[in-house]
């Protein structure tokens, strides 16, 4: 281990099932009792409480396993913007500790504390005193893993769960890691571990001792790193969201809830997410040249995708949704459709300049309005004609929670 | 064919013709240029189908013909020879021979046959238009034209003859949808009903234009064509088509009750602006204009850089306005303009501005400012 890297004192903060918890601290009625929150019109888990996991719930089982599993379970619809709320209130307090938060996921962060013990004392304690916080405020709970660099501190905090304090020192690195499986490590799925594992790699130590050689030839550049892991060395920093790379595009997706063929349908959903990418565009005032449409068919496996590179920068809905409905046209469609993407990139700021041309004044002055009106009464308050189709009125904004999403930002995407 | 000529008049013809031959190779007839050698001319033809040009210079024919080569390879050629005198002879299967001192090239060309069609003009149908006129009003509207080309329709100046009263006026407009320049200029002779209905003139073909009625006083000829315009001058014929739609109604673009009136010095605006746009970036694009009684201020702010401004007289009398522009726009209009005093007629923060030089009522931008 090289000796910058071994005077860091790198956090991970792992909020204990998020989205369950979120969902028992607000209604106290399903506190202490096995519960699961479900994708709506979706029949997925997406997180068990404790209580649901001690029976075998997990995540991504359907609702009839996890029922089979444990008959006492209750589900429970997601509300996505409850989480995304209280991720948000979680990491300003992070950041009361050290400006060095990095977001990972929405109930995963890291903090760089390096700087911040002269203040606090030691990393211990600002675990114990964000703990406190979130416990008082929240009612939530988290493992938190110290230690000398992003990964031993992300596998710190997976160690004692829930609620888990687990510090690894650098002394220790060598002990912990001897017997461990490589697929504790973040980064290590199945795949790498099947490869390694015909190497005769089972542990950390066993990868950290492997000639680098031989992991280079069979892996290329990631066999370096995948040496490195197994002994504990990780040199990445702790990346706070404003320094994170300029954002490259803006884009939404959607999973439907039944997977649909008729075109007329297609292009109602493909209309809904120009809106969003449209909205999400002009909030953050960019504009872009290439647009991307991606299709995931019902088997899940198969994704079409296409992209056209336009002349001018655009950020309309209505240009977004011409140039997507442009590229359907081009595709012959195999299957029912699951999932639809819209996208936005090649992105430049906008300029502000009004048009000269009276119309195309209009035009935009009408869509400032609209979105002026969206802004204060939420989304799709004013919108297309055709989208005010009465069954899918429900069901706007982004069902999802990418793993892109961060607090703040371009990258701050409305869920619902 | 067979003929014999001199290194510079051959060199600069084959120059002239660089900028016509189609560069992407989608059609190789269009990278080359069309050689016929008649009585004792030899005539030079190149095209992309959107513009054409033909030019015709003096030298010793042997034996009359025609044939295309590279134009690019060609010029290449003449550029690097040596000896004044130049042979330039067919052979069999399209094959052309150089010959130069003791330099000899054997180069192969494509079929006359297969070269486009060019118009041949008929003389009763020209209309005289002065060239230098005629120069100028490409150089006061072409800065606005848009490069944009799905908005083919302002890929080009739009050229109408008006009647004013017993004037007759020959106007052009080009605009890029942000900003628009008008120039109208006093027409003498007859008018053509292709310019009483008005044609969009190419891009491309308007630089010719420009290039050919650059540094001469004479007249030009003009006329139309299977939907092209064509001017002569001299010994060269430029044709272009003419853009195949419907340029926006300018008339509604230009503001009629622009009552605050702000004149400055052309030259110390011009200098000022050039200045402070320095600070404006792609993604703060724009200058502020603070417009007071006597005194205009012009700053920009960049929060990865810094910020700048500077006063400038001005001769204003209506209330304070505070509006932003893009600072190239004005510095494009100012750029072509020769008067000392300039004038910009506006009404509001968000409505068309009006520039005009003090001295030229046949001038007119129009520049949209950008939102606060």
């Amino acid at each position: 281990m090289t000796r910058a890297e071994s005077c860091r004192i790198i956090m991970h903060v792992d909020m204990n099932a998020f989205f369950a918890s979120v969902e028992q601290q607000r209604n106290p009625e399903l506190r202490g009792k096995p519960i699961a929150v479900i994708g709506r019109g979706r029949t997925v888990v997406t997180t068990a409480s404790y209580e649901a996991r001690a029976f075998g719930v997990k995540t991504g089982m359907n609702s009839w396993q996890a029922k089979r599993a444990c008959p006492q379970l209750i589900f429970v619809v997601g509300d996505n913007r409850k989480y995304t709320w209280t991720s948000t209130r979680i990491i300003e307090m992070m950041r009361d500790y050290t400006p060095l938060v990095e977001v990972f996921s929405i109930d995963e962060a890291f903090l760089d504390v390096t700087h911040s013990l002269e203040i606090f004392g030691s990393a211990e304690r600002i675990a114990a005193l964000l703990k406190e916080r979130i416990r008082e405020q929240f009612g939530l709970t988290c493992s938190i893993g110290i230690a000398p660099n992003k990964m031993l501190a992300k596998l710190a905090s997976e160690m004692k769960k829930p609620d888990g304090l687990t510090v690894i020192e650098p002394g220790e690195v060598k002990r912990v890691l001897e017997r461990l499986p490589v697929k504790e490590l973040c980064g290590i799925g199945r795949k790498t571990e099947r490869q390694l594992f015909l190497l005769g790699i089972r542990t950390c130590g066993e990868l950290g001792r492997f000639p680098v050689a031989i992991l280079r030839n069979k892996f290329g550049i990631v066999g370096d790193h995948l040496s490195r892991m197994g002994r504990g060395e990780d040199d990445s920093p702790v990346i706070p969201a404003e320094e994170a790379a300029e954002v490259k595009s803006v884009g939404h997706s959607m999973t439907l809830d039944t997977d649909i063929n008729e075109r007329r349908e297609i292009l109602t959903y493909l209309l809904q997410l120009s809106e969003m990418v449209g909205r999400r565009a002009r909030r953050y005032g960019v504009r872009g040249k290439t647009v991307t449409l991606s299709i995931r068919y019902a088997d899940f496996d198969t994704w079409v995708g296409r992209q056209e590179t336009l002349s001018c920068y655009i950020n309309r809905s209505e240009d977004i949704y011409r140039e997507i409905t442009a590229i359907l046209e081009s595709i012959v469609l195999t299957q029912p459709v699951r999932l639809l993407g819209v996208r936005l990139s090649n992105l430049r700021y906008d300029s502000d300049q009004l048009p000269l041309l009276t119309e195309q004044r209009k035009e935009l002055f009408l869509t400032d309005a609209m979105d002026a009106v969206n802004d204060r009464y939420g989304n799709f308050t004013v919108t297309f004609g055709s989208l005010l189709d009465a069954g899918k009125l429900r069901d706007k904004g982004s069902k999802v929670i990418s793993p892109a999403w961060r607090p703040d930002g371009l990258r701050n995407v409305e869920v619902k | 064919m067979e003929f014999k000529i001199l290194k510079e008049p051959f060199l600069r013809a084959l120059q002239r013709v660089q900028g016509i031959v189609e560069k992407k190779n989608t059609m190789p007839i269009l990278s080359n240029v069309l050689i016929e050698a008649l009585n004792d001319n030899i005539y030079i033809l190149a095209t992309d189908l959107e513009v054409g040009i033909k030019t015709s210079h003096a030298a010793t024919v042997i034996e009359e013909g025609k044939i295309t080569v590279s134009a690019k390879k060609l010029y290449e050629i003449i550029k690097e020879l040596s000896d004044e005198e130049i042979t330039f002879k067919t052979k069999d299967n399209d094959w052309v021979e150089l010959k130069s001192g003791k330099a000899q090239f054997n180069i192969v060309g494509l079929s006359p046959d297969e070269f486009p069609y060019f118009p041949r003009i008929h003389d009763e149908n020209l209309i005289k238009i002065s060239g230098s006129m005629l120069n100028d009003m490409i150089e006061k509207t072409s800065y606005a034209i848009c490069h944009d080309e799905t908005k083919y329709n302002l890929n080009g100046i739009f050229v109408k003859a008006v009647e004013d009263g017993d004037r007759k006026l020959l106007r052009m407009v080009a605009t890029d949808g942000h900003r628009l320049s008008i120039v109208e200029r006093e027409l003498s002779g007859s008018i053509c009903p292709e310019l009483s209905n008005g044609a969009i003139f190419p891009k491309k073909g308007i630089f010719e234009l420009k290039k050919i009625t650059e540094d001469v006083d004479d007249d030009i000829e003009m006329t139309f064509m299977d939907n092209s315009a064509v001017v002569k001058k001299g010994d060269t014929i430029v044709v272009m088509r003419l853009v195949d739609g419907e340029f926006p109604d300018y008339t509604r673009v230009v503001p009629a009750n622009n009552d605050l009136l702000v004149t400055v010095d052309r030259e110390p605006f011009l200098r000022a602006l050039k200045r402070i746009a320095i600070l404006s970036s792609e993604k703060f694009k724009g200058v502020k204009f603070n417009i007071d009684p006597e005194l205009l201020e012009i700053s920009s702010s960049n929060p990865e850089i810094g910020e700048a401004k500077e006063e400038i007289e001005i001769s204003y009398t209506g209330n304070t306005m505070v509006t932003r522009f893009n600072a190239k726009y004005i510095i494009d209009v100012l750029s072509v303009l020769g008067d000392e005093t300039v004038q910009l007629h506006m009404k509001s923060e968000m409505t068309p501005a009006i520039i005009k030089p003090a001295s030229d009522d046949g001038f007119q931008a129009i520049i949209m400012p950008m939102r606060l």
